[in-house]
């Protein structure tokens, strides 16, 4: 989830929602719906989540409850997913494994004992984007007519690339890795109550004396997804010995330190797999009876878990824009 | 270079009619007069609006492109009485308006036009029928619908050459409609179109109760609804997107 860190670094401003009308954000898939298997999708009954068969189906709620914030204020959302894992980020993904055992494990016994908020939370936090839920995600997505994009490898890098490019007006992710990854700038909270928060990437490399290349030297000399940091360099340690030394090698010269794997954990943040041959339109035009049956009737989510989200997506998505006459 | 004497009212007027839709807008300074093109965020609402040399007490112009934030301009403006002449000079240096009302003096930084949204294209729209009518039925069929719904269907019956509006609420629902006699002019063609009341009602605070406005219409199309400002010195258009309707 990138590395907290870097919010003390980060030049971050709250933005009202209003004034984002007409953008369109890339936003990182993986890491939006994470956000709503764990946080955001509350649970009034444990049984909302997973089908008779033992699917999972939050995923699906989430969705609903979680698009009619971008429509009603007229934001297109593209929703970029990851392709193939770097094999970095391996690690990650262990130690996420890892912990989701633990949790399971407690889950275990807390069901034993009866204790069903203990259960409730812990069920949130042993999700995980299995096949089904990103599948699933995709066809409701499809259905609701959201574009979507597929990364080569990292769908925060695609994102961030995009923004980068000016095919999109923001990335959309909690990570504040995509700063490292050059989104210029971000946009945070969008699945939280109230209005999100934007990451300006050249206003924190002023705030700095940095370039992008020496922040990402920052944040690997802090920790990123793909490495532990430094021990005793914290942020600000961090900015000061980079500006000093001029970049990482520098560092580790002058104090005699080393991050395995260096050249490539840059080189995945300042030149990572991504493409500029994405194309979606725009224009979100959803199919709100398939959606409603797709999530209701297919996958048996409960009618009024859903009900207010659909009626949101319709009543955002009737009016036409001038742009369709031009 | 731009420097122009013109009638408080009339620069309210004109500021108002783009203030309904957009924040900011860019003024085009032309030889005959000046113009202004501007949509909304979200692409529903548009406002075109010219307003000719012949409406100013004074104009000079060597032409080019100001960024205004209308809220602050129309500040100033509101500072003159009803009929008071306002004066408006560029400082090319500092990019600056300056603005003198008799005694009163004020400097208004300008925006960069660039930092402005683009202008829209104007949409290409053939509508089959024309309403004309007054400033204030469109005033009634808005306040009217405003009671029970959030939108208003705006249609003409080409057999009967009837213009209606219909809104439809929860629970209630209003309908109105003037005949061939009750209208200044009527070209029937079929049309109904639903839209949204947030923008008809912002468009109606801008829109003379007294005018005439020439409205078109056509099936689930945008409505255009044109008027003079500045007794006839000026036009505003604005154009509006429908919304999708279910059946």
């Amino acid at each position: 989830m990138g590395n907290a860190d870097l919010r003390d670094l980060a030049v971050i401003d709250t933005v009202a929602y209003d004034d984002l009308a007409g953008s369109v954000v890339a936003v990182d898939a993986h890491n939006w719906l994470y956000r709503y298997l764990t946080t955001t999708v509350k649970f009034t009954r444990d049984s909302a989540y997973t089908t008779a068969d033992g699917e999972e189906v939050a995923n699906l709620i989430g969705v609903v409850q979680g698009l009619p914030k971008f429509l009603e204020h007229d934001v297109t959302p593209v929703f970029v997913f990851d392709g193939g894992v770097t094999d970095l980020k391996e690690d990650e993904v262990q130690k996420r494994r890892e912990q989701r055992e633990r949790y399971e494990e407690q889950l275990e016994q807390a069901r034993e004992e009866g204790d069903s908020v203990e259960v409730a939370k812990l069920e949130s936090r042993t999700q995980r984007l299995t096949d089904t839920i990103v599948d699933t995600t995709r066809e409701l997505l499809a259905l609701l007519d959201v574009p979507v994009v597929d990364a080569p490898a990292e769908g925060e890098a695609q994102a961030a690339r995009m923004a980068r490019s000016g095919t999109v007006d923001y990335a959309g992710t909690e990570d504040y890795d995509a700063l490292l990854f050059g989104s210029p700038m971000t946009l945070r909270q969008l699945t939280s109550k109230g209005d999100p928060e934007c990451m300006d990437l050249d206003a924190t490399l002023d705030e700095h004396d940095l370039t992008w290349e020496q922040l990402v030297d920052v944040g690997i000399l802090c920790g990123t997804d793909f490495n532990e940091g430094v021990t005793g360099i914290g942020p600000k340690t961090a900015v000061k010995t980079v500006r000093e030394h001029g970049d990482i090698w520098g560092v580790f010269e002058a104090r005699d330190v080393y991050v395995e794997n260096v050249d490539r954990i840059r080189s995945l943040f300042l030149d990572p797999p991504v493409t500029d041959d994405v194309a979606f339109d725009a224009g979100i035009e959803p199919d709100v009876d398939a959606a409603k049956a797709f999530v209701v009737e297919e996958w048996g989510v409960a009618a009024d878990e859903v009900e207010r989200g659909f009626e949101r997506i319709a009543e955002a998505t009737v009016q036409t824009g001038l742009d369709r006459w031009t | 270079m731009f420097n122009a004497i013109v009638s408080a009212d009339t620069l309210r007027a004109t500021l108002d009619s783009v203030s309904v839709l957009v924040d900011e807008c860019k003024i085009h300074l032309t030889d005959e007069g000046i113009e202004i093109r501007a949509v909304d965020p979200a692409n529903v609402g548009m406002v075109d609006l010219r307003l000719d040399a012949a409406a100013f007490e004074s104009y000079e112009t060597d032409g080019g492109i100001i960024g205004v934030n209308l809220s602050r301009l129309e500040e100033f403006a509101g500072m003159a009485d009803a009929g008071q002449l306002i004066q408006l000079e560029l400082d090319e240096e500092t990019r600056k308006l300056h603005v003198q009302i008799d005694g009163l003096e004020g400097t208004l930084a300008l925006i960069d036009p660039d930092s402005i949204r683009q202008e829209p294209d104007l949409p290409d729209l053939d509508l089959p029928a024309t309403v004309v009518l007054e400033g204030k039925d469109i005033d009634r069929a808005v306040t009217a619908a405003d009671m029970v719904s959030d939108h208003i269907a705006l249609g003409v019956e080409t057999d009967d050459e009837v213009f209606y509006v219909d809104a439809e609420g929860d629970t209630d629902d209003v309908h109105f409609e003037l005949g061939r006699d009750d209208l200044i002019d009527l070209v029937a063609g079929d049309a109904h179109s639903l839209f949204s009341l947030d923008y008809l009602k912002d468009m109606n605070k801008a829109i003379p109760k007294d005018a005439e406005i020439e409205m078109e219409l056509g099936e689930e199309f945008p409505v255009k609804m044109h008027f003079d400002i500045a007794e006839g010195d000026g036009t505003v258009t604005y154009m509006l997107a429908p919304r999708i309707q279910s059946d």
